[in-house]
């Protein structure tokens, strides 16, 4: 199977209209920044993140009335019975997520009044074989291998705790495999089932925040500088410049849609955006690689216009093939790869896209402005073996002769 | 067929044994791949040191030195004020010369500066070096009384490692109470064995007021709790507690949970040889007075002293089973030098956990299949080729982790299929090469020679592209965002390694230069 094949489209001609539309694109995310502000994730505005999941139906109301300061939504699906829980960063640092998670634990489980008992839904493995080990239901005595069986009962019961989510009937706890009755009776006294149990709980004071977004922001710059000084290296610095130009524009465009879809902006977005400016420069550098050996064997005079469209065309199957398997990837991410990578997903799938286009729209027209203001030095009139865009290695040489054995 | 390709067909199946032996589970290794916390599920912390507390804490020590020094000369009594953590202010009675203190500063503060205010007094300053050199220490000894903890709870794997910034990251695979762990790690844990003035009240002004006069200025006031006769916890008392600490935490050797009268749980501990002594001397001169048992500045339990006691101790409160448990591991595993502070946490449930796994890994899959497909599609015999390796890349990817024991995290599998999709690139690169040469009416074999070469240096473009960026990113990033980084720095050598090495030599032993191949699928 083959597509575009010998195309001859004229990448030029769209370059005003391709420009305008990644503007009015670009200024429609910042419009959206405008009204509703960043969304700052945990990563860089602090704070703490806490994800419950409970045994039964959220008890929105309480939960809203006991945590004042917090937002709180459903996390997932509603028949997960999860939510999240965002406080803000008070300026200080402290274990924010802990101290909320043990009022609740306090406020939603009255078992919780009793010292001697523990919430098999919160607490782990430890607190549980402490627990049988003390009692000894199972008559074991006080030596290593009484340890080492109770230890193992509980690691046994935390597993089907994790498996379960959590448990939602004592029968759960007591038919796991090596509870023994003697077992069973201890644990029905001394445990509990509390109210929910945690996913995932996140604090980030003020200072680590802070910390974080300026290496964010000096991780992408630096990147995008690093990208542009490489490509200047390696061809010229018309084509580095345009490179940089690309990069910010395909940043940018991930960034808006960002806005529009009010997403969190987190570390996995910062990530995201740091691929882009590695992978969506990969089209460019392929065209300009093409538009360099063009260049060695022309015949009659051609425009940089002419160049870069001849280029364009000629790579054009594998530009859309690369981002075409690329986006294959990405589309499976987005729709099963959960929610903890879905955004990561859609940011990336947005930049690989914008990387693509950017490449027949906005690199061409960028070249050619650099050309038209520097007085049509890339018009080129014959082969050129100048050294300034000309690979370090020798292309000429015939294929190595094999000696057939 | 020729014995350059043959050569190569070895080395590229010795790398394939080579990589598939290391990803596969032994019985010594059940985990070949380390999973991250945010798959395994854990607690990621970071936290504070705050030396000032040491540094506090020799401040004091040193005012302390100057006043009993020249108490032994019977100089007039000098008082100190510490001005901030490192400095403190000695000032002497009104028309007494400070030469002779400053000659005992000479002698024993050596690691102090001194200057004179305008008042006269003498400003003691910590010198640099010696304060740099007090917070490395606090440091050090921080990590490895967690280090200790963390040991004693059992944890597999942690990371403890200290940071620029006085901080301190701990990272604790398959924890599944991180409260708990939480509470271990932050426990100061500063245990002291201080004798009682006065007796205990209500408040600290009425306590203060049962000590004698001259006492006054030696003893602290601390928080204790009141029990009744059956000791309940009914209230908080106060305690007049002797500043002096004869015995310390530092003179136990054990401690472990014992069972009361009762059968409430409580703390016994058993002392150093040193510690027994000290403790004997302690009890054997003060039978009949109180001794209190002070735990991070709280007062225990404050027992009379009924005879002189060696050996060992019980530490009474009202804890429960996991409490004096905990508190054990904690007096066991040393005392902390400074308090600490949450920066960050970051703790996963095992639960969610197994959800991402099985999302990320079901994700992959389809994509994975879903490429493979298009692929096949594309490019039929080719196809093949490609698929062939990619799925050698995938192999050589788990297996360099595997080698390099880099932790598999979420972003990291999304980086592993990110990379697949970026590994068929340079395939699709010089499968298109060579259709365009083939057009041009080039043989099949010139057609596959020129197509790699001339898709080469395009390769090392895109790929040192994308490796200057995942270089960024493991410069920045945190936990998971550096797993993802190291899975696409490793992917992007693989595949450089599979589309052009692998994949040429698969052409070369189907398409043989000798057998002249007319047709190619392509």
């Amino acid at each position: 199977m083959q597509i575009f094949v010998d195309t001859k489209y004229d990448f030029i001609k769209w370059r005003f209209a391709a420009v305008a539309f990644s503007l009015v694109w670009i200024l429609i995310g910042a419009a959206f920044y405008f009204r509703n502000g960043i969304n700052w994730g945990i990563d860089f505005a602090g704070g703490a993140n806490i994800v419950l999941r409970f045994k039964d139906a959220v008890p929105m109301d309480k939960l809203r009335a006991d945590l004042t300061d917090a937002s709180i939504q459903q996390y997932g699906k509603p028949e997960e019975r999860s939510v999240l829980i965002r406080q803000p960063q008070l300026g200080r640092e402290g274990d924010y997520a802990g101290q909320t998670v043990a009022k609740l634990l306090k406020d939603l489980n009255p078992e919780s009044a009793d010292p001697n008992k523990i919430d098999i839904n919160y607490h782990g493995r430890d607190r549980i074989s402490d627990l049988l080990f003390s009692t000894d239901p199972d008559r074991k005595g006080t030596n290593e291998a009484a340890k080492k069986y109770y230890f193992d009962m509980a690691q046994n019961i935390i597993n089907k705790r994790s498996e379960v989510g959590l448990f939602t009937n004592m029968s759960q706890v007591t038919s796991v495999p090596g509870v023994t009755a003697a077992d069973a009776s201890v644990l029905n006294q001394r445990t509990f089932l509390g109210a929910f149990t945690l996913l995932n709980q996140e604090t980030v004071g003020p200072q680590v925040g802070r910390e974080l977004q300026m290496k964010a922001v000096w991780a992408v710059v630096l990147s995008t500088l690093a990208m542009g000084a490489y490509l200047w290296l390696r061809f010229d610095i018309m084509f580095g410049f345009a490179a940089i130009v690309c990069i910010v524009h395909d940043v940018l465009v991930s960034l808006a849609f960002l806005g529009m879809i009010h997403g969190e902006f987190s570390l996995n977005i910062v990530a995201a955006l740091l691929l882009i400016v590695g992978y969506s420069i990969n089209d460019t550098v392929v065209t300009y690689d093409r538009v360099r050996e063009n260049r060695r064997k022309l015949k009659q005079r051609m425009t940089l216009e002419e160049q870069l469209n001849l280029a364009m065309n000629q790579t054009l199957s594998r530009t859309i093939l690369t981002s075409g398997s690329v986006v294959i990837v990405l589309i499976a991410l987005i729709i099963f790869g959960g929610k903890v990578i879905h955004e990561f997903a859609w940011i990336l799938l947005i930049g690989v896209l914008a990387g693509t286009y950017s490449t027949v729209t906005i690199v061409p027209a960028v070249a050619i402005a650099w050309n038209n203001l520097t007085g049509r030095k890339h018009d080129i009139s014959g082969p050129t073996r100048s050294a300034r865009i000309e690979e370090p290695r020798s292309e000429t040489r015939e294929p190595r002769k094999r000696k057939a054995v | 067929m020729n014995r350059n390709v043959i050569w190569k067909v070895v080395l590229i199946l010795g790398v394939l044994v080579a990589f598939i032996v290391a990803v596969i589970p032994t019985s010594n290794n059940p985990e070949p791949i380390k999973r991250g916390l945010d798959l395994k599920g854990g607690t990621h912390l970071v936290m504070r040191v705050n030396v000032g507390d040491a540094v506090r804490l020799e401040t004091d020590q040193a005012a302390e030195t100057l006043k009993t020094q020249a108490q032994k000369l019977n100089l007039p009594t000098v008082t100190t004020r510490r001005v901030n953590d490192a400095s403190f202010l000695a000032t002497v009675p009104q028309g007494v010369s400070t030469a002779d203190y400053e000659r005992l500063a000479k002698d024993y503060l050596g690691a102090w500066d001194m200057t004179r205010t305008p008042e006269g007094a003498m400003l003691f300053k910590m010198k640099t070096a010696s304060q740099t050199s007090i917070e490395r220490d606090t440091i050090d000894h921080a990590v490895e009384t967690i280090r200790n903890r963390v040991d004693a709870l059992g944890v597999t794997e942690p990371i403890i490692a200290p940071e620029s910034g006085n901080r301190i990251v701990i990272q604790l695979p398959g924890v599944d109470d991180p409260a708990r762990v939480k509470d271990i790690i932050k426990t100061t844990a500063v245990l002291q064995f201080r004798l009682v003035e006065g007796s205990p009240g209500a408040d600290a002004a009425s306590t203060l007021a049962t000590v004698p006069e001259n006492m006054k200025n030696d003893v602290d006031i601390l928080q204790g709790t009141r029990e009744d006769e059956l000791g309940r916890p009914v209230g908080v008392e106060y305690y007049a507690i002797r500043k002096n600490v004869p015995v310390t935490g530092t003179d136990l050797k054990n401690a472990r949970v014992q069972k009361g009268q009762l059968g409430q749980p409580n703390v016994g501990m058993s002392f150093t040889p040193d510690g027994a002594r000290k403790f004997g001397a302690l009890t054997g001169a003060n039978v009949g007075r109180r001794l209190a048992i002070v735990l991070d500045n709280k007062v225990m339990s404050a027992p009379n002293i009924k005879s002189k006691i060696e050996d060992s101790g019980v530490i009474e409160g009202q804890f429960t089973q996991a409490q004096a448990s905990d508190l054990a591991l904690v007096l066991r595993s040393g005392s902390l030098p400074a308090s600490l502070t949450t920066l960050e946490e970051r703790t996963v449930g095992p639960s969610l956990g197994r959800d991402s796994i099985r999302q990320g890994v079901l994700a992959s899959l389809i994509g994975f299949i879903a490429l493979i497909a298009a692929v096949l599609l594309y490019y039929h015999g080719a196809g093949i080729n490609a698929v062939l390796a990619l799925l050698l890349n995938l192999i050589i990817l788990l297996g360099m982790m595997a080698y390099f024991k880099a932790t598999l995290t979420l972003p990291g599998i999304a980086g592993i299929i990110l990379t697949l999709g970026m590994a068929i690139d340079s395939n699709v690169l010089v499968f298109e090469r060579i259709r365009e040469e083939l057009r041009e009416g080039k043989t099949v074999r010139a057609a596959i020679e020129q197509g790699f070469s001339r898709a080469f240096g395009t390769i090392i473009d895109t790929h040192m592209t994308t490796i200057i960026s995942a270089l960024f990113l493991f410069q920045f990033g945190t936990g998971p965002i550096k797993g993802f980084a190291v899975t696409l720095l490793i992917g992007l050598f693989a595949s450089v390694f599979t589309a052009f090495f692998v994949s040429r030599v698969i052409f070369d032993v189907v398409y043989k230069p000798e057998d002249r191949p007319s047709t190619i699928s392509i």
